[in-house]
């Protein structure tokens, strides 16, 4: 074969090719709207029924049915949708009828499903429709490697109390990165006794490496009864385990958390003295006003500007406070407090948060 | 080695190069197919309401700098206060405008100015004053001596409060839901360094109180080419480099970025004359020096919307100076080229952006010159060279047709059937008189960089409406 007639070769397939993106595209497009004119009644079907249903106007087949009727994915959708419209004891009870439907049974069958996204709608459906004999399956889906899998799974948790899966997700907790550990941790405060109680274990080891992810998990519960674990971590040799206690300690008013604040309020790592400065605004205890105050000369501006918000949360005294740091000899105390003072209430709610 | 001799040989390696370069185009193409259909899968997936309600987003500074942006200041803004996301700020830089910038700032969202507090940690030309706003508490607004927008980036930077910046051009129009879409990759537990949303073109279509509500194709030849182009570009160039590991762009116009990588590495270069590029090969540089292990992603589905050029003259300054930027950018990090030591970046990605993006220009002229020369020789068969063009042509339609496909079947921003057959009918035209526009002023970069001018092309906009007062 000659280049010449090699190219005219290449020329005819790409006209080919051409011809047939452009029909692909036409015809993608008027599939796509015979499919959303097919479809769109279905939902809304599914919709008035589940509206009736939920109002107790209709028995529930209307809305097996209804969903019987969709696409999969479409129908695992209108209940995530749903779910949180619906009150807890009617969705039970959808979901433990849902149990017997070839379709739902399909679904739970992917939970072992070599292809990611059959397991996500595994995952997204018993997010929202697991029963009691689901557990094994959303701990295997907890542990699943895709991150959308894991992260779907575990919002069961926002309906189902299982000591395994709690367990399962806790445990997984450390490893996985900020965000995610934060959405997490958003759903196991809903399983709350378990938590602490384990919690309250892991938070004893003082060598684990993952001791400062459980601390800031358990920032984020600001459960009174981690109180004296928090206290304990507050002279951790981990700075990023102080960190974690200066900020929990905040939610603690109580005699021996402002003993440990005003420890850390020296600490040698300013993000440290940052937080130390957060909780004692929190806990506003007038004792540590002139500490506060002079955290405002601090070198770190993180940490002046942390005193000079916590200044405010100790009312008129603080305020005064801030009023004569702003004409004080400080110039970058100065700075800060002339900022916080000229601050709408919803700017230093949000400065402070 | 006679004249025919010559031109043959030269024939036969422009001929290989291009070879070379389409094959790699097409590998893109190919890569683009599971990653499109993948990101289109998470970004269907509405956990994002469930996200919306729980504290797991991570807070996120806006950094917005503004030259003579008076037109369009305070659409933009208003639409960036009011995006879908609970924890994020926005540091407005006003880069020393010659026009009512400021003005409009201070008029439309009552400022008033505060003490700056907080250090310099990378440094900038001087500020002249810091500014919050009474009505908008997540508004700061800086104004400085003009220095830039890569000065402005970094004066935004050391006033940012988050852990997370975003960098976006004052006239681009955020989609509600953006910022929440571009943190999936966060969610999912990645170890990311960067992430790029896409950006499409704005000209043409209905904004409302600094919102697109309706997409729609530019009936103009100029700008609507340039939407086949954004697509090209954005849904399978970039989706290929996900697959790949080596994305070098992320958009100054809407990139996230992690904000103690940028600070590592001293923000961004106020010489550089195109400061994405130069950002995000220094970060990747940076990070596999240090062996850190990141991701750069792009994730298609949030959206930025930008005005484009409608004249040539104004698109010629802007493709001269991103061609201009790529050259310097090339020539400043080519240490990085070939070396194992910065593995799919400096094995790939750094080799496809010198060699087949630079040089293509160059290469191409250098074809049709040789090809004139041979012809007028009698030293090359007609016909052989004609279907050669032909081909040529065809596979530019190929791949614009191939981005308008991807369109179709994830995101369909352009509801209109016309729509649909203008976006064809670009792609199609693209190759008559456009692209051998596009070639032509990036040759002059070359030139423009031989003369050591560094000069920023003016972008003249016409402004979208105003929101209602």
């Amino acid at each position: 074969m000659t280049s010449s007639q090699f190219l005219f070769v290449v020329a005819i397939v790409q006209g080919v090719l051409l011809a047939a993106l452009i029909i692909l595209i036409i015809l993608n497009r008027w599939f796509r709207l015979r499919r959303s004119a097919r479809l769109n009644p279905r939902r809304v079907a599914v919709d008035d029924a589940m509206r009736r249903w939920a109002a107790g106007a209709t028995p529930l087949a209307g809305v097996l049915v209804g969903l019987s009727r969709l696409p999969v994915p479409l129908a695992i959708d209108a209940l995530v949708g749903w779910s949180a419209r619906v009150p807890g004891e009617r969705w039970r009870e959808l979901a433990s009828t849902l149990e017997h439907q070839w379709w739902a049974r399909l679904v739970r069958a992917n939970s072992s499903s070599a292809r990611w996204w059959k397991r996500l709608e595994c995952a997204r459906f018993l997010s929202v429709g697991a029963m009691p004999g689901d557990v094994a399956r959303l701990v295997r889906l907890v542990n699943d490697p895709h991150a959308a899998v894991h992260v779907a799974a575990v919002a069961s948790l926002e309906r189902m109390e299982s000591t395994p899966l709690t367990l399962a997700a806790l445990e997984r907790l450390p490893q996985l990165a900020p965000t995610v550990q934060a959405y997490y941790a958003s759903m196991l405060r809903r399983s709350r006794p378990v938590v602490i109680q384990h919690l309250l274990k892991r938070l004893r080891r003082m060598d684990d490496p993952a001791l400062p992810r459980f601390a800031e998990f358990a920032v984020r519960l600001a459960e009174p009864a981690l109180r004296e674990r928090m206290t304990a971590l507050a002279d951790h040799t981990d700075p990023e385990v102080r960190i974690q206690a200066a900020r929990a300690l905040g939610s603690f008013p109580h005699r021996e958390s402002v003993t440990a604040l005003t420890r850390l309020a020296a600490d040698t790592a300013w993000a440290v003295r940052a937080q130390a400065a957060r909780s004692l605004g929190m806990i506003a205890d007038a004792t540590t006003l002139p500490l506060v105050r002079g955290m405002v000369r601090d070198p770190a501006w993180w940490v002046r500007l942390r005193a000079g918000l916590a200044l405010m949360r100790f009312g008129a005294a603080g305020r005064n406070a801030l009023l004569e740091t702003e004409v004080g000899a400080d110039p970058d105390a100065r700075d800060v407090a002339k900022l916080i003072l000229g601050l709408p209430a919803q700017a230093l709610a949000e400065f402070a948060a | 080695m006679s004249l025919g001799g010559v031109i043959t040989n030269v024939d036969l390696a422009i001929l290989v190069y291009f070879l070379g370069l389409n094959s790699f185009y097409a590998l893109l193409l190919l890569l683009s197919i599971p990653e499109i259909w993948e990101q289109t899968r998470l970004a269907e997936d509405d956990d994002f309401q469930r996200l919306m309600q729980s504290d797991a987003l991570p807070p996120i500074t806006m950094l917005v700098p503004a030259y003579n942006e008076s037109a369009t200041i305070e659409a933009s803004v208003t639409a960036m206060l009011t995006l879908e996301y609970r924890s994020y700020e926005v540091v407005v830089v006003n880069d020393g405008s010659k026009d009512d910038t400021i003005d409009q700032l201070r008029h439309a969202f009552d400022l008033y100015e505060v003490p700056r507090i907080y250090p310099e940690t990378i440094t900038t030309q001087p500020l002249r004053a810091v500014y919050r706003s009474r009505t908008r508490s997540r508004l700061l607004v800086l104004d400085k001596e003009n220095g830039g927008k890569a000065d402005s980036l970094n004066a935004a930077i050391n006033a940012s409060r988050f852990p997370l910046v975003i960098a976006v051009d004052a006239d681009t129009l955020i989609e509600p839901d953006a910022l929440l879409r571009l943190t999936r990759p966060f969610l999912l537990g990645r170890k990311i360094a960067a992430v790029g949303g896409t950006v499409r073109v704005a000209n043409n279509c209905t904004v409302k109180d600094g919102r697109v509500t309706d997409a729609r194709v530019p009936q103009r030849l100029i700008p609507g080419v340039q939407v086949v182009e954004y697509l090209r570009a954005f849904l399978f160039g970039r989706l290929g480099w996900n697959r790949l590991g080596g994305n070098l762009v992320i958009s100054g116009a809407f990139g996230l970025f992690r904000k103690d990588y940028i600070a590592a590495i001293g923000g961004y270069r106020t010489t550089s004359i195109v400061e994405d590029l130069d950002l995000v090969v220094r970060l990747h540089r940076y990070l596999r020096a240090q062996k850190i292990r990141y991701e750069m992603p792009f994730i298609p589905d949030p959206v930025a919307w930008t005005e484009v050029p409608e004249s040539g003259k104004i698109l010629a300054r802007q493709r001269e100076r991103w061609h201009r930027g790529l050259i310097s950018a090339m020539w400043e990090y080519k240490g990085m080229l070939f070396n194992p030591r910065y593995g799919r970046v400096g094995m790939l990605s750094m080799p496809f952006f010198a060699f087949g993006e630079m040089l293509a220009p160059l290469v191409e002229v250098f074809g049709w010159v040789v090809t004139v020369i041979g012809l007028s020789a009698g030293k090359l068969n007609t016909s052989f060279a004609l279907l050669f063009v032909l081909v040529a042509w065809g596979y530019g339609m190929l791949l614009s047709i191939w981005a308008v496909v991807l369109e179709e079947v994830s995101f369909r921003r352009y509801r209109r059937f016309g729509d649909l057959l203008l976006l064809l009918l670009y792609a199609s035209l693209e190759n008559f008189g456009y692209r051998q526009r596009t070639v032509w002023w990036r040759l002059k970069a070359f030139v423009t960089v031989w003369k050591r001018r560094q000069v920023w092309g003016e972008m003249t906009r016409k402004g979208f409406a105003k929101p209602p007062s």
